[in-house]
């Protein structure tokens, strides 16, 4: 999808004046976020800026202290299971994978549940999912405990994908990685982007996934949200963004960016 | 995909034309595909040459992609690809969609031979390390009394706490519940021989002898036995005894032994508060079924039931509660990796827990019986 179809698309998730408490501490102050259709964004923050609990607001796991979140137009908290089932697809921090299901049962569980295709029918759609996944299929027999942390992500990838979603959430998809396995889940999110059209959502603290794979940056800093591409953002006042992408790591994510956006 | 809007309504999709044509409108996906599936494979097999007219098609998923690709591949010509869905079924015809083997299945008789055979493992396994761990707790516990200085008095203080003093208001309730149960059943059967009277000694004496210490058991592995498990499986799962371990402390010392000796004391205090409740019971159907008063109940009681009655219950309490102790703590450092082994192990330790009880009461009631007691 290229930039300009990018930049007319209408938003396919919009959060309105969102605000969360906890406590006397306001963790979301009235935060008011779009999300394009067929873009990446990146959501980061510091430690306890409440990115997770931003992504549990928006796929309506958590209930906002007031505000509210469409998708597709919809009120989150009103899209029913099957529908929603189609229009999201969450990768969850720790995987989240059944582990009492194999992997390739854990990807069938959506399908099983919600149509009534034949079992050889899934199996094939299964293995087509784990292998956009860039999971091993000789491996999909496995269970989740037998599998590395990097296995475990592509196979919660596979099983967000399970039901074609329209969007997909992304909770630390790199966090506890090696570099390698995390350029890998770099270059697949940027694949089922660009191959499946899928809007990416991703909530990381990696800040080479944040500059190299995300079309646009949201950075929660204080209950509010500053929303817009690197390039934008590097130019600006606010300290903590500053220091953010200015940092020493940022640079060599910088540098990494440049070399990355000169091939694509 | 791009630009697809979300639609509440259930996608439709038509199937038109004849002959070796046929062309497709609507929505291939998910939904669609079990209705599209078996008109079209059926006109495949029917025609030599075949096109299928896609360019009405509005929405493609990918198991719709899937399933034109697999189409294609079976020489069904695609016609008015849209652009839109040519990425999508170049990258699924790109992929390899080797569908990973079923594990073979194994015929049932061999299933059983198998089972029994893990059976017989599992359990000399489980025989052997219960008797190595035993052996390591008494050689623990050895060297701390040689040293009482480096008993754990806090911690221990604290599982005699847990295991025995919140657990009070159920074990008395159970014993009361257990004695109004046996006088019931008694003073039916014993009246028809004329001898009701000899329910209190019936109820004191099977109270004190065996059901109080049986329920308190039994009801300390169910509560004990298994928070013992979950607590150090839970350790073991975090890694926290490999951090123990890497500080050269032994989790025997620390979580094993406080654990056993908190039991060991808690459980024949507990054995004795449930003798005194199950008494009370007694009385309180005394009172109501045979219209016996509170002093005549209480001369009845001490002329039936003997010291070494009492002896007979409480010296089985220690060695209960050393076997529940140790199983827990067992069970709870056998855990591997992941939350779901911790669920196992703690119903294999209640499970042990219980089986082990039930065996020593057995043999104990054995060895009274050959020493007369």
């Amino acid at each position: 999808m290229n930039a300009t179809a990018t930049q007319q698309a209408e938003p396919i998730l919009s959060a309105r004046g969102i605000v969360n408490r906890f406590g006397k501490q306001r963790v979301h102050d009235k935060i008011d976020l779009d999300v394009r259709a067929g873009e990446i964004l990146g959501i980061a923050g510091g430690s306890g800026s409440g990115k997770s609990v931003l992504l549990k607001t928006l796929i309506g796991l958590h209930r906002p202290d007031s505000g509210k979140v469409l998708i597709a137009g919809n009120p989150v908290e009103s899209i029913d299971a099957r529908e929603k089932a189609a229009l999201i697809g969450v990768l969850f921090q720790q995987g989240a994978l059944f582990s009492s299901l194999s992997v390739a049962q854990n990807v069938m569980l959506p399908m099983r549940e919600y149509t009534d295709l034949p079992l050889a029918e899934q199996e094939k759609i299964a293995a087509v999912k784990i292998e956009l996944a860039g999971f091993p299929a000789d491996s999909a027999a496995k269970f989740p405990a037998q599998l590395s942390g990097g296995m475990v992500k592509r196979a919660a990838l596979a099983r967000a994908l399970a039901l074609d979603p329209k969007i997909l959430f992304l909770d630390e998809p790199t966090s506890d990685l090696d570099p390698l396995t995390a350029s890998g889940i770099d270059e697949l999110i940027v694949q089922l982007n660009r191959g499946l059209g899928i809007t990416v959502l991703i909530v990381t603290h990696d800040l080479t996934t944040l500059l190299t794979v995300c079309d646009r940056v949201a950075l929660l800093v204080d209950g509010k949200i500053t929303v817009g591409a690197v390039d934008k953002l590097a130019r600006s006042h606010d300290p903590w963004i500053h220091d953010f992408l200015h940092g020493p790591r940022a640079q060599a994510a910088m540098n990494a960016r440049k070399s990355s956006h000169g091939t694509r | 995909m791009p630009g697809a809007s979300v639609k509440s309504s259930e996608p439709a999709l038509t199937i038109e034309g004849e002959g070796d044509r046929r062309s497709l409108d609507g929505v291939l996906d998910l939904r669609t595909l079990n209705q599209a599936r078996p008109a079209l494979q059926s006109w495949r097999k029917q025609r030599k040459s075949h096109v299928l007219d896609i360019s009405k098609l509005r929405g493609l998923d990918t198991p719709g992609a899937l399933f034109l690709c697999e189409l294609r591949d079976r020489h069904v010509e695609l016609a008015g690809v849209q652009p839109e869905h040519k990425a999508l079924l170049e990258l699924i015809g790109g992929l390899q969609r080797n569908v990973p083997a079923r594990p073979p299945v194994v015929p049932r008789w061999r299933e059983l031979v198998i089972r029994i055979g893990k059976g017989a493992d599992d359990f000399w396994r489980d025989s052997v390390d219960i008797i190595t761990f035993v052996g390591r707790i008494v050689s623990a516990l050895g060297h701390a009394l040689a040293h009482p200085s480096s008993l754990r008095v806090a911690s221990i203080s604290r599982q005699i706490s847990e295991a025995g003093i919140s657990a009070l208001p159920i074990v008395g309730l159970m014993a009361v519940m257990i004695s109004i149960v046996i006088g019931y059943q008694s003073a039916a059967q014993l009246r028809r021989l004329g001898g009701e009277e000899f329910t209190i000694n019936l109820v004191a004496v099977s109270v004190i002898r065996e059901m109080g210490v049986l329920i308190t058991a039994i009801m300390l592995a169910g509560r004990s036995g298994s928070a013992f498990t979950a607590e150090i499986g839970v350790m073991k799962a975090r890694e926290e005894i490999d951090a123990l371990h890497s500080m050269g402390l032994q989790p025997i010392d620390l979580l094993v032994l406080p654990r056993v000796i908190g039991l060991v004391i808690a459980l024949p205090l507990l054995t004795f508060f449930a003798d005194m409740m199950g008494l009370l019971g007694g009385a309180m159907i005394s009172h109501s079924l045979l219209h016996v008063s509170l002093p005549q109940y209480l001369e009845r009681v001490r002329s039936s039931v003997e010291i070494k009655d009492l002896f007979v219950g409480l010296v089985k309490a220690p060695v209960f509660a050393f076997f529940i102790a140790t199983v827990g703590c067992m069970h709870g450092l056998r855990v591997r990796g992941s939350a779901e082994s911790v669920g196992r192990e703690t119903t294999r330790a209640v499970v042990k827990a219980i089986f082990l009880v039930i065996v020593f009461d057995a043999l104990f009631s054995v060895w009274f019986e050959t020493l007369g007691l």
